[in-house]
């Protein structure tokens, strides 16, 4: 009796675990797709493999996708820095301070997340355009991928911080630190993993994003907005070759931190259950 | 007499409507165990975190050390603080959540050293210093706890209901040790229970505290045998109440009735014949014995009834009786001297000096 | 004597904590209230003006919304993005909860590293990985020249039709439900479930009777960011969908594009946010937020 439940319950975490890896080979599946064609002569049907590196050496060849890279690197930074700072400051005050306008507030941190990125992308548009006059630039468009940047921010912070007791604050308080000493000392270390997950989110959304970019930018290159001028003729090989780089970096990163899990020497915010 | 460590003035504080602390007066003395003591909504807690600083009161006046403190955030206090479920620093190490005050007070590497080995072996806590709070056990969290609310030497220790969540027996053992290390260290300690157990076993001095108010402010045998108000006398310890009427007034005494029985009581403090009384008397005070005809012991007061059950209590049982009209009285008393089953007829008796009475 | 004062009652306010809350989450207020409501304003403006050439001219009229209105063109095109935006989010949601469920329940400390891997596809631009998916599922692609191959007949349905249109939505939304769902899962107290069993609930009983219902805000949440960018999705129809599944958002980039019609545009778009703001305040009606095992201090 007791060994047949516990092999449903088996059953089940193996379905939940086999769908996970299905859901993780459908989202990969195109990426890799994207890599093993950046090594391939022809791109529209890389088959059978014919390995060849001269979309890289392309992709080294012009400044446009260098410029357009940095261009997305300091967009989603900036994008991130903009919204995890401001999305910090609203989830703590939200959350710690009683005020007759905490809902509004908590309303407006949210409301970006039932706005499409197709509407903040035009609306941003018109507004500079006709009503404040001016050409879209590298700052409105960082301050408009902040928007949604900084509601999922919020979110993502927000999850973890209600968790949080600020009587420990309280604690830290009464034993002689003052509200910087308290941050510093005593939210920040328990709260940074969020920090850094709201900082990703916000960076990756932001990095890449093609809509809301695509109508604040203009003439600036991005890697989407070249992507998207270059659809016309056909995707350039050297895109392929540039997505292949940025994902080989983000899974090195990927792999430092499992080893640092796996290893015990960061454990990113996880105390057992 | 010399300066009291803390000085409480007329200290009001309200939440909306609610008053939580109405016009509190009061004085801690070096090396006081003070307890304030009450039920749960009462402002002990309230008070206590103004004291810390937590809160600011609306009106009044806190000196600690001889210098006012009313506005001063808790991190100039000099003050340590023992909470509800402990609030250790969960990214700390214990010796780190230990030196924590020491730290904040920019203390030399070497002083803090030395007195966490101090403070490890005043705590018997040595070799867990470097054990995450999640892993220690709940009494380890707990000497942790006082190790770092003490390890400055504060001028105060606040203790915030530290032993709720503590298991029974280690609750007892560390109400031993709490009071231990306070007269060790001499550093007057508030400490704020709503179990008048923990208030009696450790401190010197109670306040019983109810609807932001003390009731009564004294030593705990004070508190504990001549309870102020009928508030007290049903809080601190454990009594039977009967709500009587008083019929005369004769010298120490008064005669009441209830429920069709005379009895003598301590004279209520203020209180003229025929006015309806509360008279509250401790378990123990009461005594139980087989029914025998003509029981009529002189200056005793007596009430028939059967023994309904006998709940044992280990050193002590408690015996239920149902009186004639059905209403329970019970009595504590040795467990085994008496030779009494369930549904015998007995009576309850106790000396007329015995109780309180009080006006309501 | 006056400045003591003014810094008592400063001090009072501070500790009232009004000026704390004003100083953390007012900057951020105040940027989304700029920088999205006013926008979105100005085009609630525009959408009464009117296009000419290009450009736009300030008299006042109500022919976008007839347009948009009496156009059979538009109809189709909103009622179709309406039920792929439906569709794509219940099909979403079947995927996200179980994948959620074991990242939360199984993942240990690795739970961190399972959500950001969900993450990480989107450093990959949109544009790139609908054409890995059609690399993929395309008519010259993996699955169906695989198929060619094996001397099988190709999917159809995989070929520049709504349904290929539909498995790319899902593909590019399906991370942000299941991070949603995931939020509220780790918030979740797992024992309670042993509570209900120990109460002679089975699995799935105790699944329908406690997980679902405390961990409905979250699902409500992450529905909405599937639905929301789905009502409003034009890249991946024009590239996976084929020619019958023009959207209603690729019609709208088209009027801030090519055609330069900013006024109807904009109509179309506070066509398009009053839908979505529809759909929230339906969504929200669900929310019971009490029942909601919501016990945070936002209640008080």
């Amino acid at each position: 009796m007791r060994t047949e439940a516990r092999s449903r319950v088996d059953l089940a975490a193996l379905g939940g675990g086999a769908l996970l890896i299905l859901l993780y080979v459908f989202l990969y599946a195109p990426i890799f797709y994207v890599i093993y064609t950046s090594f391939a002569e022809d791109i529209v049907w890389p088959f059978p493999p014919s390995f060849s590196l001269s979309s890289y050496e392309d992709l080294f060849a012009s400044s446009l996708y260098a410029k357009a890279l940095s261009n997305s690197v300091i967009l989603g930074i900036g994008a991130a820095v903009l919204s995890t700072i401001l999305a910090t400051g609203g989830a703590i005050g939200i959350l710690r301070y009683r005020s007759r306008w905490r809902g509004m507030a908590f309303f407006l941190f949210l409301a970006p997340l039932f706005v499409a990125d197709l509407l903040i992308g035009i609306s941003t548009l018109a507004f500079n355009a006709r009503v404040l006059g001016l050409p879209g630039n590298l700052y409105s468009a960082i301050a408009a991928n902040a928007i949604p940047g900084t509601s999922f921010a919020f979110l993502i912070i927000l999850s973890q911080l209600v968790r949080y007791d600020w009587a420990m604050d309280e604690a830290a308080m009464v034993f002689g630190a003052g509200p910087v000493r308290c941050f510093a000392e005593i939210t920040l270390p328990t709260i940074w993993p969020s920090l850094l997950g709201a900082f990703l989110i916000s960076f990756i959304l932001a990095f890449n994003n093609l809509e809301i970019s695509f109508y604040n930018l203009g003439a600036i290159p991005t890697l989407p907005s070249v992507a998207w001028g270059s659809l016309r003729f056909g995707l350039g090989p050297e895109l392929f070759a540039l997505a292949a780089l940025v994902n080989f970096g983000v899974f090195a990163i990927f792999a430092v931190m499992y080893l640092l899990m796996r290893y015990r020497i960061l454990s990113f915010g996880y105390r057992g259950r | 007499m010399p300066d009291p460590v803390l000085k409480l003035q007329a200290i009001v504080k309200r939440f909306g409507n609610v008053t939580a602390v109405d016009r509190v007066d009061l004085a801690i003395e070096r090396g006081e165990f003070f307890a304030l003591l009450g039920p749960s909504g009462s402002g002990k807690t309230t008070l206590l975190r103004i004291i810390a600083g937590l809160e600011r009161p609306d009106e009044g006046r806190v000196e600690i050390g001889g210098r006012e403190v009313t506005r001063l955030p808790p991190y100039a206090r000099h003050i340590g603080m023992v909470f509800q479920n402990f609030l250790l620093f969960p990214h700390k190490t214990a010796a780190e959540n230990i030196v924590f005050p020491l730290r904040m007070q920019r203390l030399s590497r070497a002083d803090r050293d030395q007195r966490l080995a101090w403070a490890m072996r005043l705590m018997r806590l040595e070799g867990l210093e470097g054990r995450y709070p999640n892993e220690l056990s709940g009494g380890q969290q707990q000497r942790v706890a006082l190790a770092r609310g003490l390890i400055s030497r504060p001028a105060l220790l606040l203790l915030d209901e530290p032993l709720a969540n503590l298991d029974r027996e280690l609750r007892s053992e560390m109400e031993v040790e709490i009071r231990r290390y306070q007269k060790e260290l001499e550093i007057p300690f508030v400490y704020v229970t709503h179990n008048q157990e923990e208030a009696l076993t450790m401190s010197d001095r109670i306040a019983v505290m109810r609807n932001g108010q003390f009731e009564q402010v004294g030593a705990k045998t004070e508190i504990y045998t001549s309870p102020a108000t009928a508030f007290v006398a049903g809080f601190v310890g454990h009594a039977n109440r009967f709500e009587a009427r008083l019929v005369e007034l004769a010298g120490d005494c008064a005669r009441i009735e209830w429920k069709g029985n005379s009895m003598l009581v301590p004279r209520p403090r203020d209180a003229d014949p025929g006015a309806p009384i509360q008279f509250s008397i401790k378990y123990e005070d009461l005594e139980v014995a087989r029914a025998v005809n003509g029981f009529d012991p002189a200056r005793r007061n007596w009430l028939s009834g059967r023994l309904r059950d006998v709940i044992f209590k280990g050193q002590t049982a408690n015996y239920i009786v149902v009186l004639e009209d059905g209403s329970d009285i019970v009595v504590s008393g040795a467990p085994h001297g008496l030779d009494l089953r369930p549904s015998d007829a007995v009576v309850v008796h106790w000396p007329v000096t015995r109780g309180a009475c009080f006006r309501i | 004597m006056s400045g003591l004062k003014q810094r008592r009652r400063w001090l009072d306010l501070t500790h009232r904590g009004n000026v704390r809350f004003a100083l953390l989450a007012g900057p951020g207020a105040v940027f989304i209230l700029i920088a999205l409501l006013f926008p979105l304003l100005s085009i609630v403006v525009f959408s009464f003006w009117r296009t000419e050439s290009y450009e736009l001219y300030a008299d006042w009229n109500l022919n976008n919304y007839r347009l948009l209105l009496g156009e059979p063109a538009y109809r189709i095109f909103f009622s179709r993005s309406l039920i792929t935006a439906a569709l794509v989010s219940v099909g979403c949601l079947l995927l996200a909860w179980p994948a959620a469920y074991f990242i939360a329940k199984h993942g240990g400390r690795y739970r961190l590293l399972l959500v950001l891997l969900l993450a990480a596809p989107f450093f990959t631009g949109v544009i790139l990985r609908i054409t890995g998916l059609q690399g993929l599922f395309g008519p010259i692609g993996v699955i169906n020249m695989g198929l060619g191959i094996l001397g099988m007949n190709p999917v159809e349905a995989l070929m520049y039709t709504p349904f290929a249109a539909g498995i790319g939505l899902v593909y590019l939304y399906v991370p942000f439900i299941v991070t949603a769902i995931y939020l509220s899962l780790v918030n979740f107290n797992f024992e309670l479930l042993e509570v209900a069993k120990i109460n002679g609930a089975r699995p799935w009983r105790a699944f329908i009777e406690i997980t679902w219902p405390l961990n409905w805000i979250g699902t409500v949440i992450g529905l909405v960011l599937v639905f929301i960018p789905c009502l409003a999705s034009a890249v991946t129809q024009r590239f996976l969908g084929g020619t019958q599944a023009t959207s209603f958002g690729m019609s709208l980039s088209l009027q801030f594009g090519e055609t330069g019609t900013w006024a109807l545009g904009s109509a179309m778009g506070v066509f398009l946010f009053v839908s979505s703001l529809l759909a929230i305040l339906a969504a929200g009606r669900s929310i019971d937020l009490k029942r909601g095992g919501f016990t945070g201090r936002l209640q008080e």
